[in-house]
């Protein structure tokens, strides 16, 4: 597991977002280089699904390249002087932890139901988006149950307590999962096409090539009711409902030989190419809003601060 | 008339210009006996697509041989009142296991409400016809000789991992459990495989080969994992004797037809792939 505050501890600092039912802490890092203007954000999650273990890993490649690369690589400096970045590397923990010591394939969080003979709501249909209409299950033994209620699970609400208070910041939603190789856009929820919907599937396709560019990994671009399946509920959705312009779902490797259970030789090459997708779309949503073109100089560590040693507690056996 | 045309021999269908279709498409519901474009990124393109796959992993009996969908490049549709939706396809494939080129099809799909998909596929060949046959008959000859049955669990593993030894058992589960997810394909149920969960071998003293696997499929977009029990006959040159039964065919086992806890030495009842 990456140490990612030991030696990069200048510009991230652990945030509270929430406890899960079994009562683990959820922290998110926030990625932001001190200064006096007021940022914008780019929020990110994985691990929203337990068994996707790919999204969780490149949460935490991201968090490792932003650091990494902060001295050397001028365009990073570039988004974070405008940009801070958000990053909850693991939303459903329980349900994480429960898919490394038990059962591999499981999907959902582990709330249990009827008294304990059946577990979990699927986080991704607990959200107010649409809830409980599309794509969906009232009945807890199914995979995709939306739960009792839109918001009826603390990971959900805890979510969205943040970002609702930020949300008028908030530039960009991204949501990784696995798999089948998508970039997809709002809705899931209804065929109806997003308000800025040609330049959201621009940018998605200008980020799928990037992502090609790589080791030649072909992804498709287009709205979840149309290229994957209706659904309703997801986080995705309620963010760009709640006015957040740039809201994307990726689904990473693969397209189905190996599904969840990636191969271990496979997790760097698709955190690499992802990476240069999630930049492609950050640079897009960068120029947009901070237009002014030329790449500023900044006195480089010379105006960093110290910050405070982030401890991140993310459990990986 | 498109109606009329459907008649004909399929490999003249196909073989003869693509249908013509619609110049608007409706969202719902399609108009009867009318193609309809759709775009190739379509959900409901590659699920159809993948459907094609599966019957052709199947019939194709050869574990060496398995095609998984690279992309669609065009697909319409008709519905046959009554009776279903029907695809029509053109895709690229490439080779399940390694990832390379494997060619393109041309497919046609039927939907039924009840039963398996009607699939009609043709596809060019890009692999060595030869190298698979000797890949075959070598793997082959290999599992009819053991004196010792092969027990194998968990490939991949949870990691991803699969030995190289049991790459081409690997194949062998993929090409039965294509039998099992060609028939439950339904226009809104699509499968995967997600895990071969155990796999026995049991010696023969004929010339086939036998086993028994657990599979566990994932199921879209109900997002289920289903544990399929599956007994699988090889005769090298014939196709996949297929019997299999999953846990969500509970009403078979109210019938006291069998356990699905996995125990090798179960009865089983299920569904024998015919064709």
């Amino acid at each position: 597991m990456a140490q990612i505050q030991k030696s990069n501890s200048k510009l991230v600092t652990q945030h509270y977002l929430g406890e899960t039912i079994e009562n683990r802490t959820i922290y998110y890092l926030q990625i932001s280089q001190p200064s006096d203007k007021t940022k914008k954000i780019v929020w990110m999650d994985c691990g929203i699904h337990a068994r996707e273990w790919i999204s969780p890993a490149f949460c935490q490649w991201f968090v490792k390249e932003i650091l990494q690369n902060y001295d050397s690589d001028p365009k990073i400096r570039k988004f974070l002087q405008n940009l801070d970045f958000y990053i909850l590397p693991v939303l459903n923990i329980d349900g994480y932890i429960y898919s490394w010591e038990t059962a591999r394939l499981w999907r959902k969080k582990r709330s249990p139901h009827m008294n304990g003979t059946c577990y979990g709501t699927d986080l991704n249909r607990n959200f107010n988006s649409s809830w409980g209409t599309l794509g969906v299950s009232y009945n807890c033994s199914s995979e995709i149950f939306c739960g009792t209620g839109p918001e009826s699970e603390p990971e959900t609400r805890a979510v969205v307590q943040l970002i609702e208070r930020k949300k008028s910041d908030i530039l960009c939603y991204l949501t990784i999962h696995s798999y089948g190789q998508y970039i997809l856009t709002p809705y899931g929820s209804t065929t109806e096409p997003p308000s800025n919907n040609d330049e959201l599937v621009h940018v998605a396709q200008t980020a799928a090539a990037a992502l090609t560019e790589k080791y030649g990994t072909s992804y498709e671009v287009g709205s979840t009711s149309s290229i994957l399946y209706s659904n309703s509920g997801s986080s995705r959705d309620w963010a760009h409902m709640i006015g957040i312009p740039f809201s994307y779902t990726f689904e990473l490797r693969d397209k189905g030989t190996y599904g969840f259970v990636l191969p271990a030789d496979q997790i760097q090459p698709t955190c690499e190419e992802t990476m240069l997708a999630v930049t492609a779309i950050i640079d897009y949503v960068d120029q947009k809003y901070f237009p002014g073109g030329a790449m500023m100089l900044t006195s480089g560590s010379l105006g960093l601060s110290l910050c405070l040693t982030a401890v991140l507690t993310l459990i990986v056996p | 008339m498109p109606g009329l045309r459907a008649a004909l021999p399929a490999a003249l269908l196909l073989l003869s210009s693509f249908p013509p279709a619609a110049a608007k498409q409706p969202p719902w519901p399609w108009v009867p006996g009318v193609m309809h474009a759709l775009n190739p990124s379509d959900s409901q393109a590659s699920a159809a697509a993948r459907t094609a796959l599966h019957y052709s992993n199947y019939h194709g009996a050869s574990p060496s041989r398995l095609r998984a969908l690279h992309q669609v490049l065009k697909a319409t549709v008709k519905a046959i009142p009554e009776v279903g939706m029907k695809y029509y396809m053109h895709f690229t494939t490439e080779d399940y296991i390694t990832g390379e080129d494997a060619g393109s099809c041309l497919a046609t799909v039927l939907y039924l409400k009840k039963s398996p998909p009607q699939v009609y596929i043709k596809c060019t060949h890009t692999q060595d016809k030869k190298q698979i046959h000797e890949e075959d008959n070598r793997f082959y000859q290999y599992l009819q000789h053991r004196k010792k049955p092969i027990i194998a669990s968990n490939i991949p593993d949870s990691y991803g991992n699969i030995d190289r030894d049991h790459l081409a058992l690997w194949g062998l589960a993929i090409a039965g459990s294509s039998c099992i997810m060609w028939e439950r394909s339904r226009e809104k149920l699509a499968y995967f495989v997600a895990q071969v969960k155990a796999v026995k071998q049991w010696i023969r003293k004929d010339s086939a080969v036998e086993f028994e696997f657990m599979i566990l499929l994932h199921e879209t977009p109900t997002q289920k994992i289903d544990l399929c029990h599956m007994h699988l006959i090889w005769i090298l040159g014939h196709p996949l004797e297929v019997k299999y039964i999953c846990t969500s065919d509970s009403h078979g086992l109210e019938d006291g037809s069998g356990q699905d806890s996995g125990s090798a030495a179960g009865m089983f009842h299920g569904k024998e792939g015919n064709f």
